[in-house]
């Protein structure tokens, strides 16, 4: 250890310093490794999967051990930022990517060409590294940096089955899409930038601090928060830049749609909740002279229920079930927009309280349902392509006789994708609308219009629910793989476990819905001694 | 000494449902489906041993005087069983057994055995029937015990699964159809409940405050309903009457009216009747629908009785036209389970009548419309049923002189139509009679409504429209036992079997019921209700 530190001293900073992202440094390690794998192995794809694996639950354990509460702070001059919210997405983010990992080997690993799994890997373990970033800055220039390390690899990831000619398609639109985007964004981060001279939203001197204060420029800072809500929009696939969803989720192999499905939706969720919450609480919950933030809540809440409307709607003709769930993921990513937009103007005591959910926990909470809900249904989807090779929805005619197992499980997540009990997807919902109508007010309007969202849902998904029990065809049965099996029968006990254990689950999400605000000052902390 | 009887009752179907899971073959899985069922039904019969039938004790509206000092405590609810589930919103697994609950728990066991019975030929997929079969009573029993409101939303959504696959596997030709649409009226009704139990809840926080072991706020179902916590209510949301207090009234109304259900959102009950199997149809008619009007008297009346004095004009008319409309659709049907499917929404008008009225006798006699209904309605479809299995159709036209061809059927089944048409003697007849007559007692001087400020000739005159639907419902019931039973016999009839030991042995409990509740209305049925009844006055003020 002496040694250790005698020879990277010059070079690694101390320890302290890298504890409070451990999580992130032990992605870049099996990055490295899943690269130097395929030297030891012939088998490297299923070998690359088993370190990415080991790799992940290294990054797990350590972020569950390592980083305590006596960490949370801004680091590196305020590039990064731990607290309790990003530490519950890193570990949320972890456990997806692990689920997704164990969905490719029983999915798709069969068709994967022999020595694609290097990249495919460190494509995702990329992908996660600037997903789980992007939950845990509040700097312009970070914010950018993640969501590329987000998004580049996802291009290269949608069209990854070299043989499809509509994963190729996919894989070009997602990029020009993306591409565009990310350029309004850049160009909105460089006007902010402009305006007040700072990269950190946080702090006294920061953004939002000056925005609150500021005496003009409106109109450029308008421009500037379009581009901003244009990016991060475009990750989220909030309407108008949903195109790209339902086309890259049919192109691309299932375990990828359901990566993206999840992760690259909840990461910009957490990112914009975190400026949201920095930016509204430097304005104390109300309007400054020269920025509304009563704008910004109807802008945002408008596109929440736009975008779960479309998505609604658009489900309805799909035959497609990997296009249905895609438009399903667009809805729900308008759910979690609707109470994204409760943080941003706030008369009421209920964040002061913190007794009652606060929006952050609301979100916090409902992306943990949604991630095993649309594990289970793509995982199940999965498996249901490897049997019979289609993806039609008519083709789970009879799914309820020939696999009982998958049919239940496929069951239990549509239900809970409705928002029913007995499953999760329930007290996700519930906990939206409870905090919707603590507010009351204009928010009346986006209860109503998840209500009748509710019922336009429970549409589609019941006809999946259909095709399964109802409707027959004269295959004959079969037995699924059995760690997919296994996935889809966790996650739909996970969806009964959360909402029996409602209580425990509530109080976790609600522990780790705090936000850090500013650097906290220590006396004798790692990063003072680490500077000289 | 804690009595877990309650909710053994209400899981002891799960537990039979799993076990249907467990055993092979069609026969095994039958009886154990039917001994479950039994068994569930004999557990219901013990709670006549524990029920408190004088003052009653345990837990009530508590009543306090002008000084905050609690006079009246006495029982409403029962054998209540309570334990913490969600803390933090302070929800409750909370149960009970009251004067409203307790004749619909007896009448859903008992229905349960004998739809249990009538099951018994069903080929296709038995496991996956009897098995959803006994969920869906587990369901029912959840809904009709639960005193705390969100448990009572959870089992009121669980009994609707099961509803839709039983609809939807073993229907007619048009099930997938009937089966969503069955499911999609339901789910717009209980999205309403579901913002009013928010609602409610997060008022309910500036009053219950939060202790050490719960929460702030309270889904109980009768704190919630108790005067004090009404009196509290009142100035947070501007008035019990106000606009709040309406709006949630209207949403409460709205999610059981559909379930009811009553005109205009009564077009999914003839379509899943129709599509559904006989046994699936009896338990429908006879329990589901209830669980719309037990809702309108364990929540939507007691919750806000403010707001519902002043609605009460759209409740009665809605009841009144259900009434009328659903007699006169039943008129021009020509197909016989169609035909039983409108009573069943002209009867439900009743139910919904005498809530409007909020008299005694009308309140009562709602209650005891549910159960005839519960009996009558059960009875019929399985006599439909019957005569469907033999001739494969069900077209009234292609029917006639069965009095012949099958005596023993045509007894039962006549006893069954005059049961439903309100023959005196028989259990329809109490019903019908005492909402009518609670709805010309609410026109009298002194009545809640008059001193609501409604005006006696409208009162009156909605009764008496009502009063037609007796004699509507006395017409299609008897022109259709002139169809089907007499005239000449048939020549393609000549060979239908009398009903069978197993079908008289579903047929005879429900028919000695049917002459046991006309003939002794308050022996079988009043003395449950009375004291909840009284109850409800106390807190309708």
């Amino acid at each position: 250890m002496t040694l250790l530190s005698a020879i990277g001293a010059p070079f690694i900073p101390h320890w302290p310093q890298l504890k409070p992202f451990v999580a992130d440094l032990w992605i870049i390690v099996t990055i490295v490794a899943v690269l130097i794998t395929p030297f030891f192995t012939r088998k490297s794809n299923i070998a690359c999967a088993l370190v990415a694996l080991a790799g992940l639950t290294g990054a797990l354990l350590c972020l569950l051990v390592v980083v305590r509460p006596e960490i949370y702070n801004f680091h590196y001059n305020g590039l990064l930022v731990i607290d309790q919210f990003a530490v519950f997405w890193k570990a949320l983010l972890l456990v997806f990517v692990m689920g997704i990992i164990l969905m490719w080997l029983s999915t798709s690993a069969w068709t994967m060409h022999e020595g694609d799994g290097p990249e495919f890997f460190t494509l995702l373990l990329g992908a996660t590294l600037g997903m789980s970033l992007m939950a845990s800055t509040s700097n312009l220039l970070m914010i950018f940096i993640s969501v590329e390390l987000a998004s580049l690899p996802s291009y290269v990831m949608a069209g990854f089955r070299k043989t499809h000619r509509i994963g190729a398609e996919a894989s070009l639109k997602y990029v020009l899409f993306g591409a565009a985007t990310s350029a309004i964004m850049v160009y909105g981060l460089s006007i902010l930038y402009g305006l007040y001279g700072t990269l950190d939203v946080h702090g006294p001197a920061g953004l939002a601090a000056k925005m609150a204060t500021s005496t003009g420029g409106g109109a450029l800072l308008a421009v500037s928060i379009f581009g901003l809500i244009v990016g991060i929009g475009f990750k989220i696939s909030a309407v108008p830049f949903h195109f790209w969803c339902p086309d890259v989720f049919e192109g691309a192999s299932i375990e990828v749609s359901a990566f993206l499905s999840v992760a690259s939706k909840g990461a910009a969720l957490a990112l914009l909740l975190r400026q949201l919450m920095l930016i509204s609480s430097a304005f104390n919950f109300q309007n400054a002279p020269h920025v509304s933030l009563s704008a910004i809540a109807a802008v945002i809440g408008v596109i929440g229920a736009v975008t779960a409307t479309v998505g609604n709607t658009a489900a309805f003709v799909q035959t497609n079930i990997k296009r249905l769930l895609a438009y399903s993921s667009i809805a729900h990513a308008g759910y979690m927009l609707c109470a994204l937009s409760l943080l941003v103007s706030h008369d009421h005591p209920i964040l002061a309280a913190n007794e009652i959910n606060s929006p952050a926990q609301t979100i916090l909470l409902y992306l943990a349902v949604y991630m095993f809900m649309n594990l289970g249904a793509f995982t199940v989807a999965g498996l249901v392509y490897r049997q019979t090779g289609s993806e039609l929805i008519a083709d789970y005619a009879g799914l309820g006789r020939r696999s009982p197992l998958l049919a239940a499980c496929m069951f239990s997540f549509m239900i809970s994708l409705i928002g029913l009990p007995p499953f999760a997807g329930f007290v996700a919902k519930l906990n939206l609308l409870l905090v919707l109508i603590n507010n009351g007010g204009w928010w009346w309007a986006l209860v109503i219009v998840i209500g009748v969202n509710t019922i336009l849902s429970a549409f589609y998904y019941f006809r999946v629910i259909k095709a399964m029990y109802l409707a027959d065809n004269n295959e004959p049965g079969f037995v699924p793989n059995p760690l997919g099996s296994a996935i889809a029968l966790c996650s739909a006990i996970m969806l009964v476990a959360m909402i029996v254990g409602y209580n425990p689950f509530t109080k976790l999400t609600r522990n780790f819905s705090t936000i850090q605000f500013e650097v906290r000052q220590e006396p004798n902390s790692g990063l003072a001694s680490a500077n000289p | 000494m804690p009595n877990h009887l309650l909710s053994i009752l209400i899981f002891l179907p799960t537990v039979g449902a799993l076990l249907t899971l467990m055993v092979k073959g069609r026969e095994n899985i039958r009886w154990v489906a039917l001994g479950t069922t039994i068994l569930t039904f004999l557990v219901s019969l013990l709670l006549f041993a524990s029920f408190k039938w004088g003052s009653g004790g345990g837990y009530g509206y508590a009543m306090y005087d002008a000084t905050g000092k609690m006079i009246d405590n006495s029982g409403v609810v029962q054998m209540v069983e309570s334990a913490q589930w969600i803390p933090a919103f302070n929800i409750q697994y909370k149960v009970g057994l009251d004067g409203l609950s307790f004749p619909l728990i007896i009448l859903s066991t008992f229905i349960c055995v004998l739809a249990c019975i009538a099951s018994w030929n069903i080929e296709k997929m038995p496991k996956g029937y009897f098995a959803l079969f006994l969920f869906l009573e587990t369901g029912i029993l959840g809904v009709f015990l639960s005193l705390d409101f969100f448990l009572f939303y959870v089992f009121f959504e669980i009994s609707l699964l099961p509803m839709y696959f039983l609809i939807g596997i073993w229907g007619g030709p048009r099930k997938e159809y009937a089966a969503i649409k069955f499911f999609l009226y339901t789910l717009v009704g209980s999205i309403g409940l579901l913002i009013v139990l928010i609602g409610t809840y997060l008022y309910s926080r500036q009053i219950v405050p939060a202790t050490a072991d719960h929460g702030a706020g309270t889904f109980d179902l009768v704190r919630l309903a108790s005067p004090a916590f009404q009196k509290a209510l009142g100035p947070i949301i501007g008035g019990l009457g106000g606009t709040i207090g309406k709006t949630f009234f209207v949403l409460l109304m709205a999610g059981f009216l559909i379930k009811v259900p009553a005109v205009p959102v009564h077009t999914w009950l003839p379509d899943a009747h129709v599509e559904a199997p006989t046994p699936i149809s009896m338990i429908l008619a006879a329990i589901l629908l209830k669980m719309g009007g037990y809702g309108i008297f364990r929540i939507a009346y007691p919750l806000f009785p403010e707001a519902a004095k002043q609605m009460w004009l759209l409740i009665a008319v809605i009841g009144v036209v259900s009434v009328i409309y659903g007699a006169m659709c039943a008129m021009a049907q020509t197909d016989f389970k169609k035909l039983v499917a409108y009573s069943s929404v002209s009867h439900m008008g009743f139910v919904t009548l005498g809530a409007a009225m909020m008299t005694d006798a009308g309140v009562n006699g709602a209650l005891f419309m549910m159960i005839a209904h519960g009996v009558t309605s059960a009875m019929m479809f399985f006599v439909v049923g019957i005569v469907y299995e033999r001739a494969h159709h069900r077209e009234l036209g292609r029917m006639g002189g069965l009095a012949t061809t099958m005596p023993m059927y045509t007894a039962f089944s006549t006893v069954a139509c005059f049961a439903n048409l309100g023959l005196p003697g028989l259990c329809g007849f109490v019903g019908e009679v005492m909402v009518l007559l609670g709805s010309f007692q609410a026109a009298r001087p002194g009545s809640i409504l008059l001193n609501a400020g409604a005006n006696p000739n409208t009162i009156r005159t909605l009764a008496i429209i009502a009063c037609f639907g007796v004699i509507l419902t006395a017409g299609y019931m008897l022109w259709t036992m002139q169809r089907v039973f007499f005239g000449p016999e048939r020549a393609e009839q000549k060979n239908f079997p009398e009903v069978d030991n197993r079908e008289i042995l579903v047929l005879t409990p429900l028919t000695i019921m049917a002459v046991l509740l006309g003939v002794l209305p308050t022996v079988f049925f009043f003395v449950f209700t009375n004291q909840t009844v009284a109850g409800f006055f106390k807190i309708f003020g």
